[in-house]
């Protein structure tokens, strides 16, 4: 944790100087004042070395990634998490986001890649969850056109971007970045904000370091990040991504981290009757399966999930709508996850059940 | 010979299995016989009287003419079928011209099907089993019955309309509803014609910043005679506003970020201008105040102040009977937050409000979206209707207003309660006479109205797609509902109506916030003007009585939020009254038919006024007019006297409002 002192050599390509705006300079360690927070930049907390468009963390600030990602619009994301020195997070629970001290940031970076019309990279937002006295607060950061700086709105806004996708596939989006309110209306439960993703059962598999491959948890308990806990006995959700694992866990991994948020005992929609967090949706039945849904979209719609049938089935005409009275996730996406639509599809017809 | 007779056989069943295939040839159905059908594959039906079209491209065709009235079923459920996913459409009228009469797809047991329709003598009806699911083989039978009793029908027609048809309003000023449907650049109007029928003219805008996906309401703003539009997104609000000949619409989109649920036009200050109101789902309420010549303003707090929201379904009515507007707020949330607590807000008269959720007893936190408010019982009191989007916190809730400022839950045995008559969910709950027999009844979002049998009791009538937006689409007097591109036309039947439009002038134009009454033989009818009803629709601005087979209406009263009074005596039934502010007001005193009147002392009066009556006038409300019928004092009569000192010189009304008679006296001040 000593003194790094970095001079920042432009990248700018305009002609003059006077063109080119200076990046901040990163200087010293991280810089977290958590009765300042949250401040009016991003760089102002330290929390990358060299260009911050760069994302290199800094000292202390530990890259991590969960197993099943949310869906937003196809955004690639950089998480980290900055632990005040000395402290250590603690497990609670398999299915519950660790304890972490007081004064802890997690910090999530939404970017693309071969952005139009250049084929560059654009981070759009950085994500700030903070650790205070009375509890977690959000910070909102929306990166510059040059790639410099973030600042703080916490009000909300739209951003157009379009890309080309790894298959070569171009894609746009009318980019959502949330207010406060959004940020709250997912990250709680029973009103009290709160991560979502840092749960063991999302983080319990290897990750590459620089000297080698290893366990997530158990670099954390190395590092000095994480008190000591068992990762072997974590029940642990699948990359559903991972064609080799069933389609029953690929989509509860998937439903847990795209919809359990709003849907799970103490969330923002619990009056509904699913229950979609992993550790709820052992029973089909938390799932919708032959359960009726609160509201008569049309006569086709009858269950849920209807066993066999994703045509008939709520939920998977909600995940492939953009209609905004009818889609799911209501917040957090605009345009829809084809890959992961196709997986519940598969799933929901797999289905060898009739519902009574 | 037996050869001969084989090919015969095979060729007479070659020839049956192919008849169904096609509507000119479609055998006919002998009833209480099974059939079985071995697949799907003839010709598709030209449209679909249940559910959607998907990739439907089958059907079997078969025809049942109807020797006597009475009613047939017919149902895939049966052995044969094996629980399999079929689907019917049951049409009258001819193949070239085929008119929906019903269908059904998974009332039968599991996803088999089971529907029921009246039938009358002479007329053949077409049943097609539909490939929507599947198109395997199933078996099927038809039954005939009695006559089913309904108390509504309906006809299905379509309309064209691009983008989401959510709204029935007049948009051209000829006061017929008109329906709406919108997109980001273009609004259709079909306007109907005072003929009968609609022609479309598409406006288009610029590109509206948020779409109405949550809602849409309808008023005039800015006072040119023609309703402008709101559209409530899920990121903003933008206003549509018509020009003063309704030949453009300009967009005026808020760069604020509101995740809108209900919105509403009202004057939400009392200052003749109509502003506008949304709910917002995550933060406290805003709305827009007009302070004149296209100067709309965002304001946020003081009408619902949850810091996270949890407001669904707002209503502006006039609940305590003081002739303004107040708020109520059906609200939802999980998590067990208090935010999903109904407020209700009290209009003080003077630009503020206060909430009064504990005080009235409607504080509650069942989880709804929508409330249905009216005067169910004819008692001159706004009433309302909870209506429940889960049963996690509790059932639907009929409230009884007690006339006092208080509710009294009334519930259990009107039909609403839990293990009554209706037990489903949704979020769409609004008060219209679809039966005209006088009073309200509630329409929901779960294929049920609740017809008001006048006790407040309620039954249940199915009515498949029983919401949208209401309105009277044929000028008939009979409402009908809109959504989604079919209007569903009221079959009406032998009650009489009156309709009333408001059109303000010291008000706002669209007369949003008048309370209109009317009195007849069978009592006291009241409606609040409003702008916004049920959750998500924009239903007819027009008030809409039903009478029953009364054949007169006494009185027409309609107390404008300014104060001024008007009053039509004897008004024409079955006919529309447009009715302009300040044209009948009402100044004569009047002595009411088989009561006492009162007297008021001393005439003149400088300090105090007393008033006599052979009735009690415990709590009775009063109201005080001056001679142009503007409202000038207004409460509670205490002691049978109210202070007067502070009046102008002058001649007054005093008017005290029972619950079946207005009280009527002069006097001179001082």
């Amino acid at each position: 944790m000593g003194v790094v002192v970095i001079l920042i050599l432009s990248s700018c390509r305009k002609d003059t100087e006077e063109d080119c705006p200076v990046p901040p300079v990163a200087v010293g360690d991280v810089n977290v004042i958590l009765d300042q927070f949250p401040f009016e930049t991003l760089s102002e907390y330290n929390f990358f070395v060299g260009e911050m468009s760069n994302q290199s963390p800094n000292t202390g600030v530990q890259p991590y990634d969960i197993i099943a990602h949310l869906f937003t619009d196809y955004a690639l994301k950089k998480r980290f998490v900055w632990i005040p020195p000395g402290e250590k997070a603690h497990y609670v629970g398999d299915h519950k986001v660790l304890e972490f001290p007081v004064g802890t940031v997690i910090i999530k970076n939404f970017y693309y890649n071969n952005v139009q019309p250049s084929n560059t990279t654009r981070i759009i937002e950085t994500r700030l969850l903070v650790r205070k006295q009375e509890g977690w607060r959000f910070g909102e950061y929306v990166w510059n056109d040059d790639q410099t700086e973030a600042y703080l709105d916490l009000s909300g806004s739209y951003t157009d971007i379009e890309w080309i996708d790894e298959n070569g596939v171009d894609r746009a989006a009318n980019y959502r970045i949330p207010s406060d309110a959004e940020c709250f209306t997912c990250h709680k439960n029973y009103n009290i904000a709160s991560p979502i993703g840092p749960k063991p059962q999302n983080m319990n598999f290897d990750q590459e370091y620089t000297n080698g491959s290893a366990n997530q948890l158990q670099k954390w308990m190395d590092l000095g990040y994480l008190e000591a806990m068992d990762p072997s006995s974590v029940s642990t959700v699948v990359d559903y991504t991972d064609i080799n694992e069933s389609l029953l866990e690929r989509s509860r991994a998937y439903i847990d981290i795209n919809c359990s948020h709003c849907h799970q005992e103490g969330s923002h929609c619990d009056y509904r009757p699913m229950r979609f967090a992993y550790s709820e949706t052992t029973e089909l039945i938390n799932l919708g399966v032959c359960v009726e849904p609160n509201e008569l979209i049309n006569s086709d719609l009858i269950y849920v999930i209807s066993p066999g049938n994703s045509e008939r089935s709520v939920m998977h005409f909600r995940l492939g709508s953009t209609a905004e009275e009818y889609r799911m996730p209501l917040l957090g996406r605009t345009i829809v996850h084809e890959e992961g639509l196709e997986l519940i599809e598969n799933w929901i017809n797999s289905l060898d059940i009739v519902c009574q | 010979m037996k050869k001969t007779i084989l090919l015969f056989i095979a060729l007479f069943s070659v020839g049956i299995a192919q008849a169904q295939n096609t509507c000119a040839s479609s055998p006919p159905i002998n009833p209480d016989q099974v059939y079985t059908v071995s697949a799907i594959n003839g010709n598709v039906p030209p449209s679909f009287c249940e559910g959607t079209a998907g990739s439907t491209d089958a059907g079997e065709w078969y025809k049942y003419t109807a020797s006597e009235n009475g009613s047939i079923t017919v149902t895939t459920d049966l052995p044969g079928t094996g629980g399999a996913d079929t689907r019917i459409q049951i049409y009258s009228g001819n193949c070239g011209n085929l008119n929906c009469e019903g269908g059904d797809d998974a009332g039968g047991t599991g996803t088999t099907s089971l529907a029921t329709i009246n039938v009358e003598a002479g007329t053949t009806y077409y049943i097609v089993f539909d490939n929507r699911w599947y198109s395997g083989g199933f078996d099927f039978m038809l039954s005939e019955g009695a006559v089913i009793l309904e108390g509504l029908s309906f006809t299905n027609s379509n309309i064209v309309s691009v983008g989401s048809t959510e709204c029935v309003v007049d948009m051209n000023g000829d006061f017929l509803d008109d329906i709406v449907s919108v997109t980001a650049t273009n609004i259709r109007v079909n306007a109907q014609q005072p003929g009968g029928g609609f022609i479309a003219t598409d406006y288009i805008t610029t590109n509206a910043d948020h779409t109405p996906s949550w809602s849409i309401c309808a008023g005039d703003i800015n006072g040119d005679g023609f309703n402008d539009l709101l559209y409530a997104g899920g990121g903003g609000v933008t206003f549509m506003m018509s020009n003063d000949t309704q030949t453009a619409y300009t967009e005026d989109s808020f760069d604020e970020y509101v995740f809108c649920q209900r919105s509403n036009m009202v004057d939400i200050n009392n200052d003749g201008r109509l502003d506008a109101f949304v709910c917002h789902d995550v933060d406290p309420n805003v709305f827009f105040i007009n302070h004149g010549a296209n100067d709309l303003r965002f304001y946020q707090g003081g009408l619902g102040e949850t810091p996270d929201g949890g407001n669904y379904g707002s209503v502006w009515i006039d609940y305590d009977n003081d002739q303004d507007v107040d708020l109520f707020i059906a609200k939802c949330r999980g998590g067990d937050s208090p935010a999903n607590i109904n407020q209700l807000h009290r209009n003080n008269g003077n630009g503020t409000y206060q909430e009064v959720g504990i005080e009235s007893n409607l504080y509650d936190n069942v989880q709804t979206w929508s409330s249905a408010w009216g005067d169910y019982d004819n008692d001159g009191w706004m009433d309302a209707l909870i209506g429940a989007s889960s049963f996690t916190n509790g059932y639907h809730k009929l409230m009884h207003n007690n006339g006092d400022g208080t509710f009294t839950d009334i519930t259990a045995g009107s039909g609403w309660a839990e293990g009554e008559l209706f037990s489903g969910t949704g979020i769409e709950y609004a008060p219209a006479d679809f039966n005209n027999d006088g009073y309200i009844d509630v329409r929901t979002s779960s294929g049920v109205i609740m017809l008001n049998n006048g006790d407040m009791e309620f039954r249940p009538e199915a009515v498949p797609s029983s919401t949208g937006a209401v309105g009277d689409l044929n000028n008939d007097g009979f409402l009908d509902i809109m959504a989604g591109g079919t209007i569903r036309m009221n079959d009406g039947n032998e009650n009489n109506y009156v309709k009333i439009n408001t059109i303000g002038t010291v008000s706002n134009k669209s007369g949003i916030g008048a309370r209109v009454r009317i009195v007849s033989a069978l009592g006291a009818q009241i409606r609040d003007v409003r702008s916004g009803d049920g959750f998500a629709y924009m239903s007819s601005l027009t008030a809409h009585f039903g009478l029953g087979f009364d054949d007169e209406i006494e009185r027409l009263e309609i107390y404008w939020p300014s104060g001024i009074i008007d009053v039509i005596e004897n008004p024409e039934i079955n006919t529309t009254h447009n009715v302009v502010e300040g044209t009948h007001v009402f100044t004569d005193v009047e002595e009411v038919e088989g009561i006492t009147s009162i007297t008021t002392y001393p005439n003149p009066a400088t300090n105090v006024l007393n008033i006599t009556a052979d009735t009690d006038l415990k709590n009775a409300n009063v109201t005080i007019f001056d001679i142009n019928g503007k409202r000038v004092y207004d409460a509670v009569l205490k002691n049978n006297s109210i202070n007067v000192e502070a009046l102008t010189q002058g001649v007054y009304i005093v008017v005290i409002r029972g619950t079946e008679k207005t009280l009527q006296s002069k006097f001179t001040k001082l």
